[in-house]
């Protein structure tokens, strides 16, 4: 049997994430730091994209996943490295991408625990609860020593290249895409259309629901682990509200349950952020300036169009 | 005589100080086409609200098949077998009207969360399966036409069928209809009376109507019940329904 086409893209695309990685040698310093920064944007935007856009919940607590997983994922390869001294190969492309998904399920896990008793509560105030869990994330991570503490982590190897942050974007976009893209998956939007004719046409939605959460912060905790081992360090405070507000604003400027809006959305505010560094201090002014324009002009989302009917994959 | 398909037996439900459900006992049989009644406010929606899991009820038991759906979730009851349709509409606007119809196919599916992101020729087979049975279904209704609108942007009368449309998808056994003829001008309304018929001949399924208009439930129900301020005032054929003094006074006269 023939893969379906949308595994062979799948494939072509992970393949030229790594001839890219393979010379990216050559490319300007800055201008990957940027890109592997807009990759680490399209992993959280996409992955909380199914979360706030396809199944319509509200939540804030993105960044706090994507701290699970950067701080799991740092304590495990810090943990082992001294072990596996000189043998940087094994270190590169087994124990990381291991520590990736390690960091990923932990985060998962903890999206369980949060999401399950706190599914029930609609927007505003899952949207509090979350931002809750957040918050309790950075707390507790600034008050224990043994991942540094508020001084924060340090001597992370720098792992993190063009191949594992595009084949990761790339890994996310495909799970997003494919798990919308069935008869199963049309459920997440009916359940973010209308809950209660959505349990009368047989959908659990509390399941979708979950389901939707425990993807979404796996992919939230694996862009912390790619992050943890871009920075090489890691502070608690990296991880506070304005980190989830971020990637709530590329979802709903992609436009809300758009896959490829959201990932132009993320890129797009990535390099916004860069070339407003040169505002200084007025920087976030600026930002937050632009953000309300936006808003203001365009509510349904920068790259909002119709959604015209998929009959089939 | 075919078997109960439905037994609703003394069913009571009080919202705070308000019954709006008292002691009410009713049946449908396999196959049967009924009719629930009453003016505004009597309770109609609430049973409905009952049998489908919204509410629970206070007091009383509502079998399906001779099994309890006591504190069943909706979507549990739905996947025994009960579909409805709303008062008002409820359909998921930003679906196309094509994946409205596909969606209420869930609970016959084999393939799920898994299974979509690996693509199996397995998942493959059966969407492809669902794609012809959703088609099927939109070209006996018609709606193929419109198959990639949003639902949103159908017409009312569209919707209404679209609404009834998808609850036959979840292959129902009982089908309940929440005054599908609301909103429809005459010709319309004959046209759905045909298409009620149709369904419960073709799917070979028990519909429990609940409508306003009389000349509807009096021409297409085979037995009526009658409530009144959340009480079974009547029960019969339309045409016993028709003659009984106390629903004349209760509803039949101020229509
Ligand atoms: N969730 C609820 N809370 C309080 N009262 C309700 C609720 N649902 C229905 N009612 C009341 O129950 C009564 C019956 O309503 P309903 O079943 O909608 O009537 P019908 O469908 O026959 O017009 C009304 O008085 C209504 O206000
Ligand atoms: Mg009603």
């Amino acid at each position: 049997m023939v893969p379906p086409k949308s595994q062979c893209l799948l494939i072509a695309l992970l393949a030229i994430a790594a001839l890219i990685s393979a010379f990216s040698g050559r490319i300007d310093a800055y201008l990957l730091d940027v890109a592997l920064g807009a990759g680490i944007s399209i992993v959280l935007a996409s992955s909380l994209n199914l979360i706030n856009g396809f199944t319509g919940q509200f939540s804030l607590g993105h960044a706090g996943f994507m701290a699970v997983g950067a701080y799991t994922s740092a304590m495990l390869t810090t943990t082992l490295a001294p072990k596996l001294l000189g043998q940087t190969e094994l270190l590169q492309w087994v124990v990381f991408p291991l520590s990736l998904i390690a960091g990923g399920l932990l985060s998962a896990l903890v999206g369980v625990a949060v999401g399950a008793p706190s599914l029930r509560l609609k927007g505003d105030y899952l949207a509090i609860v979350t931002l809750g869990f957040g918050e309790i994330i950075k707390v507790i991570l600034q008050n224990l020593d043994a991942v540094g503490g508020a001084r924060g982590l340090t001597g992370i190897h720098t792992h993190t290249s063009l191949f594992w942050v595009f084949g990761s974007a790339t890994v996310t976009v495909y799970v997003v895409w494919s798990l919308l893209n069935s008869t199963f998956g049309r459920g997440f939007v009916a359940v973010a259309d209308d809950e209660v004719a959505s349990e009368a046409m047989g959908l659990n939605t509390t399941h979708y629901k979950i389901t939707a959460f425990v993807v979404g912060s796996f992919f939230a905790g694996v862009a912390g682990g790619l992050y943890a081992h871009l920075k090489g360090y890691l502070n608690p405070s990296g991880f506070s509200f304005d980190k989830s507000i971020e990637i709530v604003v590329m979802v709903i400027l992609g436009g809300m349950g758009r896959h490829s809006g959201v990932i132009v959305a993320a890129v797009l505010l990535t390099a916004l952020t860069e070339v407003l560094r040169s505002f200084g201090d007025y920087r976030m002014i600026v930002y937050s300036l632009l953000l309300i324009i936006l808003m203001l002009t365009r509510p349904q989302g920068l790259f909002f169009w119709p959604l015209k009917g998929k009959k089939s994959t | 005589m075919p078997d109960t398909l439905l037994d609703l037996s003394n069913v009571t439900i009080r919202f705070g100080g308000l019954t709006a459900v008292s002691s009410v006992s009713i049946t449908v049989r396999e196959g049967e086409l009924v009719g629930l009644i009453g003016p505004n406010g009597a309770g109609k929606t609430t049973v409905f609200n009952l049998v489908t899991g919204v509410y629970q009820p206070t007091e009383g038991s509502i079998h399906l098949a001779g099994s309890s759906l006591a504190k069943l979730k909706p979507f549990q009851i739905t996947n025994l077998g009960i579909a409805r349709t709303f008062q008002n509409i409820r359909l998921f606007p930003s679906l196309t009207v094509y994946d409205n119809v596909r969606v209420a196919f869930h609970r016959h599916l084999q393939n799920h969360s898994l299974q979509s992101l690996i693509r199996s020729s397995n998942f493959q087979k059966e969407e492809a399966k669902l794609q012809a049975r959703t088609l099927e279904l939109l070209t006996l209704f018609n709606l193929q036409r419109v198959q990639d609108e949003p639902a949103k942007s159908l017409s009312y009368g569209d919707q209404r069928r679209l609404e009834i449309l998808r609850a036959l998808a979840t292959k129902p056994r009982l089908l309940l209809l929440d005054e599908p003829a609301a909103g429809m001008n005459p010709s319309e309304k004959t046209e759905l009376m045909t298409l009620i018929r149709f369904i419960r001949d073709t799917f070979g399924l028990a519909i429990l109507l609940v409508e306003h208009d009389m000349k509807v439930v009096m021409g297409i129900c085979e037995r009526i019940h009658v409530l009144e301020y959340g009480r079974k005032i009547a029960e019969g054929t339309p045409s016993a329904i028709r003659a009984d003094p106390k629903v004349i006074a209760a509803y039949l006269g101020d229509n």
